[in-house]
């Protein structure tokens, strides 16, 4: 190795180095300031709530035993809206990609429902399926499922047409071409549809959550602040953040893994 | 005569008109010839390329290959074989995986397909790229793979659609060659549509001339030269600029 580019890596690992030790400088920084101003009293706690008292009521929870049974409750309910909407959604779009007819007479509805926020149809959809589970999970689904036929649709329609003349003129059928091309080809847009709808069944879980539920995550933020016990409502908040970035890095690491075994 | 076009008319309809596109075509191709279609831009060689793809039909006249109807060939039988404008090579695939998407289509792919695949990758210099992925190859290399990817099925006429408008100038001459090399050396029938004079001269034992739209025959011209002479040797023969000026002059009256 030359001296060079001994001091190139030295100089790159340095300067990661010093991007985490920012990254944790400022967290600390943070909740430092943060418990200060409540313990203090700059700020009534009440209102601001600390770290400690976030501490306090995780323990809290722990130990009465509903700490796992509401993470679990809302992880599962965003698992599922996020599996149902990104299958069903990428089930459509290939409908509709199959069939041109199809295609035409559902563009009208699909920008209608796309322009559409969802959130208006929570007292229907509370109505139509109950106010329980059910209910979350279809609001977790309507929120990502038409942005995800429409995306998917796009990407399926945008493959090169020279290709797709390639393997007419080798008189492929319609299903062999999809297989062999238009899927394969639309690889990277699934990737990114996944990391979209990801976020979005947070969305439309935590949202279904505030309407309907009796456990989970959007539960214990509407109930603590109809009780005004702020520290749960900030202490749910931090549980929810921490859980939804593990998600997503699951599903980077999930794309990561396709892309490389893909090229 | 392996292929022939006789009195092939092709009329196409969009909400606004009715277009002629082809209009009492007639030539024939002989066995082991290269042959050149040339016309005006716009003047319906797209088309031209579909009849003879297999993907349109001709609304009148007909097209005979080996004295049958081009018509009765289907799916896995059908004898022409498409080289497109890009390479078109799959992203996702290695050129081996390519250079095989023939037969796979067909769903005849075997054992002798992937020899012969790996026969052709070695013969014409991609030996070592059999497991890279396209990326990986310079635009030349990827020109061969393609064409060896259309020579997989056996077809008995290579159609090949201005395959080398993506490359720059020093490359094409490269390819150009190359390209002449492996079809007169795998002694096959093709037939190259381009707007390309020069390109059409330096490759093609004939060139069909096209008309503006509606395309016909203006006329065919043998282009006379030794015909062991590379592309490349032949841009530089006497005769050359007088076939491109007739070209060039028939092109232009009409």
């Amino acid at each position: 190795m030359t001296e060079e580019r001994k001091n190139y890596l030295k100089k790159r690992r340095k300067r990661r180095l010093l991007t985490a030790t920012l990254q944790a400088g400022l967290l600390i920084a943070f909740l430092a300031i943060w418990e200060l101003v409540a313990y203090l009293k700059w700020v009534d706690p009440f209102i601001v709530s600390s770290p400690s008292r976030i501490v306090k009521v995780v323990a809290k929870l722990y130990t009465q035993g509903a700490l796992f049974s509401h993470l679990w409750a809302t992880l599962y309910e965003t698992i599922l809206g996020f599996l149902i909407s990104t299958i069903m959604g990428t089930l459509i779009a290939v409908l509709l990609w199959w069939s041109d007819l199809l295609k035409d007479v559902m563009e009208p509805y699909l920008i209608t429902l796309n322009a559409l926020p969802k959130i208006a149809l929570g007292p229907l959809i509370i109505i139509w399926v109950g106010a329980g589970k059910a209910a979350i999970v279809t609001m977790a689904v309507l929120i990502s499922v038409i942005i995800t036929v429409i995306s998917m649709l796009t990407g399926f329609l945008s493959v090169d047409r020279e290709k797709v003349m390639l393997l007419r003129s080798m008189h492929a059928t319609k299903g062999q071409i999809f297989a062999k091309l238009i899927f394969p080809a639309n690889l990277p847009t699934l990737l990114s549809v996944l990391k979209i709808n990801v976020g979005l069944s947070w969305v439309g879980t935590i949202m279904g959550e505030y309407l309907v539920s009796r456990e989970g995550i959007g539960y214990l933020i509407v109930y603590g602040s109809q009780v005004f016990q702020l520290d749960l409502v900030m202490a749910s908040t931090v549980l929810l953040s921490l859980l939804a970035a593990l998600m997503y890095a699951l599903v980077a690491l999930f794309e990561k893994l396709v892309r490389k075994k893909f090229g | 005569m392996i292929l022939s076009l006789q009195g092939v008319t092709f009329t196409y309809q969009t909400r606004d008109a009715e277009t002629k596109a082809v209009e009492d075509m007639t030539f024939s191709v002989e066995e082991g010839e290269f042959v050149g279609i040339v016309g005006p831009s716009g003047c319906g060689k797209t088309t031209v390329l579909n009849l003879l793809a297999g993907l349109e039909k001709p609304s009148d006249g007909e097209i005979t290959l080996r004295g049958g109807p081009l018509s009765d060939y289907r799916g896995r039988e059908y004898p022409i074989a498409l080289m497109p404008q890009h390479d078109q090579l799959f992203e996702w695939r290695t050129i081996e995986k390519n250079v095989l998407l023939g037969p796979e289509i067909r769903r005849t792919k075997g054992e002798s397909h992937v020899r012969r695949g790996r026969e052709l990758l070695d013969k014409y210099g991609l030996k070592e790229f059999a497991g890279k992925h396209p990326s990986e190859l310079s635009g030349g290399m990827r020109q061969r793979a393609a064409l060896i990817r259309t020579l997989m099925t056996d077809p008995d006429v290579l159609l090949l659609d201005e395959p080398f408008s993506a490359l720059d100038f020093q490359t094409r001459l490269k390819v150009c060659d190359d390209v002449h090399a492996i079809i007169k050396g795998e002694k096959k029938t093709a037939v190259l549509v381009s707007h390309d004079i020069s390109e059409s001269i330096s490759l093609c034992d004939r060139i069909v001339v096209l008309s503006k739209r509606p395309a016909h025959v203006l006329e065919v011209i043998t282009i006379d030269c030794d015909k062991r002479l590379s592309p490349l040797k032949r841009r530089e023969s006497g005769s050359f600029s007088n076939y491109f000026e007739k070209i060039w002059r028939l092109l232009e009256d009409k």
